[in-house]
């Protein structure tokens, strides 16, 4: 029996692959905006995104937008990369399943 | 083997709700929060009160530069407050078809200014080069959004482009004017209309 792929942790949880999934298709988003289409509370994103930028998937900048502190967020290399092997994983998993 | 369950505690439905997350994430990331219907109405006003000026108005030759002047300047503004709002997500398709508008108006301001310091302004010719010139940022933007509605606007200046060769300067200022309403102003009011059903999430986004 062929191995089956293992899915990556840090991607597979469910705000956190929302997140790469937006980032992916953009150049970088605010916190706020990613909030709001992710529906999730200021902690609870807080946290994930600590935990994107630990596995390096993504990028954190703060910086000023005249006086008001923005928290820009981008995906690296890595994180395309970890999305890619992911998605694979995904279809090859739904691909044996049906 | 509908629902069969890893050895990690995964199962099937729980990797096809992961999918189609990621599915819809993705669409929200490539829809553009930027609302631009405005800038068509508002350009499409600028024409009217730069020709209306130039026509009936004392200092006729600062109509063009103060009125585009005021549009651009306010451009640049509500572009700084939605930036700074948070609202404004660039991803590739936006940029590029916000290079496409940009490069057009320094296109036409650098066409106008030139022609009318060297006094080759007001001609037939002239009015319908900047008649091409808005059609193909109009034609490209259809091509990059597939949207047919633009395409259609496209096609709007580009007949009155052609037609203007054809007719007198005088005509040739009304056919502008007519292009104006229909490829700016009603094509403005209409993506308004459709940004207020997008926010309301009725309709599939085009930018």
């Amino acid at each position: 029996m062929p191995e089956m792929p293992e899915l990556d942790p840090v991607v597979h949880g469910k705000l956190r692959l929302a997140v790469l999934s937006l980032l992916v298709g953009v150049e970088e988003a605010d916190f706020t905006w990613l909030r709001d289409k992710t529906g999730s509370t200021d902690g609870n994103l807080g946290a994930q995104m600590l935990k994107l930028e630990e596995a390096g998937y993504v990028a954190m900048q703060k910086r000023f937008a005249g006086r008001k502190p923005q928290t820009l967020y981008r995906m690296t290399p890595a994180g395309r990369k970890a999305l890619g092997k992911y998605v694979a994983a995904l279809k090859e998993l739904l691909g044996a399943a049906l | 083997m509908a629902n069969m369950e890893r050895e990690d505690g995964v199962t099937r439905d729980e990797l096809v709700q992961r999918v189609a997350l990621m599915e819809a994430m993705i669409a929200e990331g490539r829809r553009s929060t930027a609302r631009w219907g405005w800038i068509f109405v508002m350009w499409g006003l600028v024409y009217f009160v730069a020709i209306g000026w130039s026509f009936y108005l004392p200092y006729k030759y600062w109509a063009w530069p103060v009125c585009a002047g005021i549009a651009i300047a306010a451009g640049i503004v509500v572009k700084v407050r939605q930036k700074r709002a948070g609202n404004l997500i660039g991803n590739i398709r936006s940029r590029s078809i916000e290079s496409v508008w940009q490069g057009m108006g320094t296109a036409i301001m650098l066409y106008v200014a030139t022609a009318i310091a060297s006094h080759h302004a007001g001609s037939p010719a002239y009015v319908a080069a900047i008649l091409f010139f808005i059609g193909l940022a109009h034609a490209i933007s259809a091509m990059i959004l597939r949207w047919a509605v633009q395409a259609a606007v496209a096609a709007i200046w580009w007949i009155s482009g052609c037609a203007v060769f054809f007719v007198t300067s005088d005509q040739s200022v009304v056919i502008f004017l007519v292009a104006s309403f229909f490829g700016m102003i009603l094509f403005g009011l209409y993506a308004m209309w459709l940004e207020r059903r997008r926010a309301a999430g009725m309709v599939q986004a085009h930018a």
